[in-house]
């Protein structure tokens, strides 16, 4: 058993290097056919031919595709990550500066849907049918169809213009935890809102299933009380789908609440790489995205990993069913 | 701001959610409280690089500006230069201008006292070609024409030009270009200067985070005086709507913004809306190399077949001045007379039929921003009415800005752009002379005619002499029919009430300095 499991890590530790390295190679691929010259992007009318040519050089892109990558891929290996031309600030640096944000934002937002959906979802399918089932079903799906920028800018009128119960922008102060954290709240809330919808449609139809499946029955036959069979029993095979949805949403949100990081202008790695890459500042791309691919391969190897502790079938090599 | 919730607001809250449709309250507590010590500001682009010889545009300048100082510097809200750091500033012949430097002005982090060699250093660095394996400033050609700076004493010297540069106070001595540096700090810091700054000016960095701002604090050691605000954060907000909502909210007290998202704060109590005329020039180019635009009846009848007052109706709901020629009002060599061209689709439908142009397509380039985008509607609308038909190419700041360089260049129709403005009219005329074809020049204008004015007008030091010859080369601009002049951009500042902001005009270079109490 202990082969297999080590068989099976070392396998996915590999595909995961692929991964991150097919990654990165469209990544350049990308970038070499993105048209747009940086220097002149980055450095307006004050970009005379020959500073042009000295900042692409400095750039690196003056240089075959598989050189830099193979430049990059090397520097990596020793931590480093590049640097920012224009400032002449460690990409690392940058990226570590505003990798807390994220961080906090995605896993506060991903663990807020997972407080309301998980329990809705139950609910819903514990009363399926029923009028609170369908309007369940109505709000979940609006949830899920209202983009999270539209709903950032809705709970910024309501909760920080009318009701004045909430400041409107950025992170808050560095050495105020208690303003961070209310700087928090909207961003969150923002982006939680369609996860919600998401994890409670998933949970009510994974929960129909497994309720309707032979061993939830022989439970009821055996008079096991139906609160401990749904939220025991039931609730746990249930969650495996919704687990693998988490692990897509952690990975999507790292790099992927760009829209919410710029209206409620707070720091953080989506806006990093937006913003790099509207002005073609390719350096700060690629250490950014680079540090995105390898979070979400992670989070998503951790993910697989968590099924087998759920569910010993997988430990077995057999699918769930 | 404190958390206080009541059920009545919850309930109003949820109800307002609910709905989905919202009337925004007319007054805010915040919003209209008075005059505080500290102010925040809104900046459109985060803050990179704060060393005057390696700024990454306008918002990194506006930062510089407090910083450091200049031997001269514009006054609040004029475009007249006052002395800075300069005690005494004598230009004693065109290629000659000496200096002298108020003793006891001090660099923050104890770099010691700003003497004639920091200037010496500060301008050289920018204006001269590095030495070997030094890293040239972008910024050379404010600095057109220094041979060098002579050190004559601890606090005189002396800038020697080449050739006579009439452009040099406004666009370098007394501006971003003309920073002075510590000598001392920069050598000792290296790169980490861009982001840790030494400065003698009004305001010192105080901090400078990624994606959020910068903020600066009144410099204990300034020489100068103390600016009327203790802290400025510039806050890095790239969201127009949400830098309405923080204004609204009192979070915010100085903005830049669209007309569209500006007007509804007119009826925001505490708040005050300005309408600036701005420095910028937006213009719609022709290429006149490229066949049928290679014709001058073609182009005649482009810029006949466009209704400039509706494209601005449409670009900048009308707001926007009219442009006639390059230079606008406020720059030595504003051409008044300059033709206003009306539409006149009959004349330009019997240009086309004279130059036998027939069928003609052709592709308007713009930036993919809203204004460009409306306007770029309208001229394909009108453009249509002529029999021209117009493909508008819409390209984000990186497809666009590229587009022109090179022999690619030589593919572009039509385009429509702007450019940022200083108060000289020299730096206004540089990117239409023919060695900028490929580079900046993009209707690929080339006239000897224009490029000696162009010289002339950057040496001649007499303002009513340049001014003639300023009007000239426009002259030349006009007859060309490559340019459709379009405006000079307006600027919607919302602001506290009971804050006045201070500016060199054209809201493009702000003086948080200036900035005061009304």
């Amino acid at each position: 058993m202990r082969a297999e499991t080590a068989r099976y890590l070392a396998s996915r530790l590999v595909t995961s290097a692929l991964i991150v390295l097919g990654a990165m190679l469209l990544l350049f691929a990308l970038s070499a056919l993105v048209p747009g010259d940086p220097a002149v992007t980055l450095l307006g009318p004050q970009a005379t031919p020959e500073f042009a040519r000295q900042f692409i050089r400095e750039m690196g892109l003056d240089r075959p595709l598989h050189e830099r990558l193979w430049l990059f891929l090397t520097n990596v290996l020793t931590g480093n990550l590049g640097t920012d031309v224009l400032s002449g600030r460690p990409v690392a640096g940058m990226v570590l500066s505003v990798m807390p944000y994220t961080f906090v934002l995605t896993f506060g937002a991903i663990g807020l849907a997972v407080l309301l959906g998980v329990p809705l979802g139950v609910f819903a399918a514990t009363h399926r049918g029923s009028l609170a089932d369908n309007v369940l079903a109505f709000i979940s799906v609006a949830f899920i169809a209202v983009p999270s920028f539209v709903v950032a800018i809705l709970l910024l009128l309501v909760f920080s213009i009318w009701l004045n119960w909430l400041p409107v922008l950025g992170a808050g102060n560095a050495d105020d935890l208690w303003d961070q954290a209310r700087r928090l709240i909207l961003p969150m809330a923002a982006l939680a809102i369609g996860w919600v919808g998401f994890i409670a449609r998933l949970v009510r139809s994974s929960m129909l299933e497994v309720m309707a499946e032979p061993h939830i029955r022989t439970m009821r036959a055996y008079g096991i009380p139906e609160r401990l069979v749904t939220y025991k029993y039931a609730l746990k095979n249930a969650c495996i789908p919704t687990i693998a949805l988490l692990g897509m949403g952690v990975g999507r949100l790292l790099g992927g609440a760009v829209l919410v990081e710029i209206v409620f202008a707070r720091p953080g790695l989506g806006r990093l790489i937006f913003d790099a890459l509207s002005v073609r500042n390719f350096p700060v791309v690629q250490g950014a995205v680079l540090v995105v691919v390898v979070l979400f391969v992670v989070v998503n190897l951790l993910v697989d990993l968590s099924y087998s502790a759920i569910d010993p079938r997988m430990r077995r090599g057999g699918a769930a069913k | 701001m404190s958390i206080d919730i009541g059920r009545r607001q919850l309930l109003a809250g949820t109800a307002a959610a609910g709905f989905g449709g919202l009337a925004l309250p007319d007054s805010d507590a915040s919003a209209q409280a008075g005059p505080r010590s500290n102010i925040s500001v809104r900046v459109e682009r985060d803050p990179e690089v704060i060393d005057p010889g390696f700024r990454t545009g306008p918002h990194d300048g506006n930062i510089i500006r407090v910083v450091y100082q200049r031997l001269v510097r514009h006054r609040a809200n004029s475009g007249e230069l006052e002395m800075d750091a300069a005690a005494e500033v004598t230009q004693t012949s065109p290629t000659i201008i000496d200096f002298r430097l108020k003793p006891g002005q001090v660099f923050t982090d104890g770099f010691g006292e700003m003497t004639a060699e920091d200037v010496k250093f500060s301008f050289e660095r920018i204006g001269l070609e590095p030495a070997a394996g030094g890293r040239a400033s972008p910024y050379r050609g404010d600095w057109a024409g220094l041979e060098r700076v002579e050190v004559t004493g601890q606090y005189t010297g002396r800038v020697v030009l080449a050739r006579p540069n009439a452009g040099l106070m406004a666009i370098a001595l007394g501006d971003v270009s003309g920073c002075i540096v510590s000598k001392r700090a920069v050598e000792q810091r290296g790169v980490e200067h861009n982001t840790r700054p030494v400065g003698s000016g009004p305001y010192a960095l105080a901090a400078l985070e990624r994606q959020r701002g910068a903020t600066l604090r009144a410099n204990p050691t300034h020489a100068g005086g103390r600016p009327a605000f203790n802290e400025v954060a510039v806050r890095f907000i790239p969201d127009h709507r949400a830098t309405e909502l923080a204004l609204r909210a009192g979070e915010l007290d100085f903005a830049v913004l669209p007309p569209s998202v500006a007007e509804p704060l007119r009826t925001v109590p505490g708040l005050t809306v300005s309408e600036q005329p701005g420095l910028q020039y937006i213009w719609m180019g022709l290429n006149m190399e490229k066949p049928p635009l290679n014709d001058i009846r073609v182009r005649q009848a482009i810029r006949l077949g466009l209704d400039v007052d509706q494209m601005l109706l449409a670009g900048y709901n009308g707001k926007a001045p009219r442009l006639n020629a390059l230079i606008p009002a406020p720059i030595l060599g504003h051409w008044p007379e300059a033709p206003s061209y009306r539409r006149n689709v009959a004349e330009a439908r019997r240009l086309l039929a004279e130059a036998g142009a027939r069928n003609v397509r052709l592709k308007l380039l713009v930036l993919n921003q809203p204004a460009f985008q409306n306007m770029a509607l309208v001229a394909r609308a009108q453009l249509q009415d002529i029999g021209v038909t117009v493909e508008v190419d819409a390209r984000d700041g990186g497809g666009f800005w590229s587009a022109g360089r090179g022999d690619a260049g030589r593919d572009i129709d039509m385009y429509m752009t702007v450019f940022n403005g200083k108060l000289d009219p020299n730096f206004l005329m540089q990117w239409f002379v023919s060695s900028q074809i490929g580079t900046w020049n993009w209707q690929r204008f080339a006239s000897p005619e224009f490029d000696s004015l162009a010289e002339r007008a950057l040496a001649e030091l007499d303002p009513a002499r340049r001014s003639a010859m300023v009007i000239e080369a426009q002259q030349v601009m006009d007859r060309s029919a490559a340019f459709v002049w379009l405006t000079n951009n307006v600027s919607f500042l919302a602001h506290r009430s009971w804050l006045r902001p201070a500016s060199v005009p054209g809201w493009l270079d702000w003086q948080y300095d200036g900035f005061a109490t009304a």
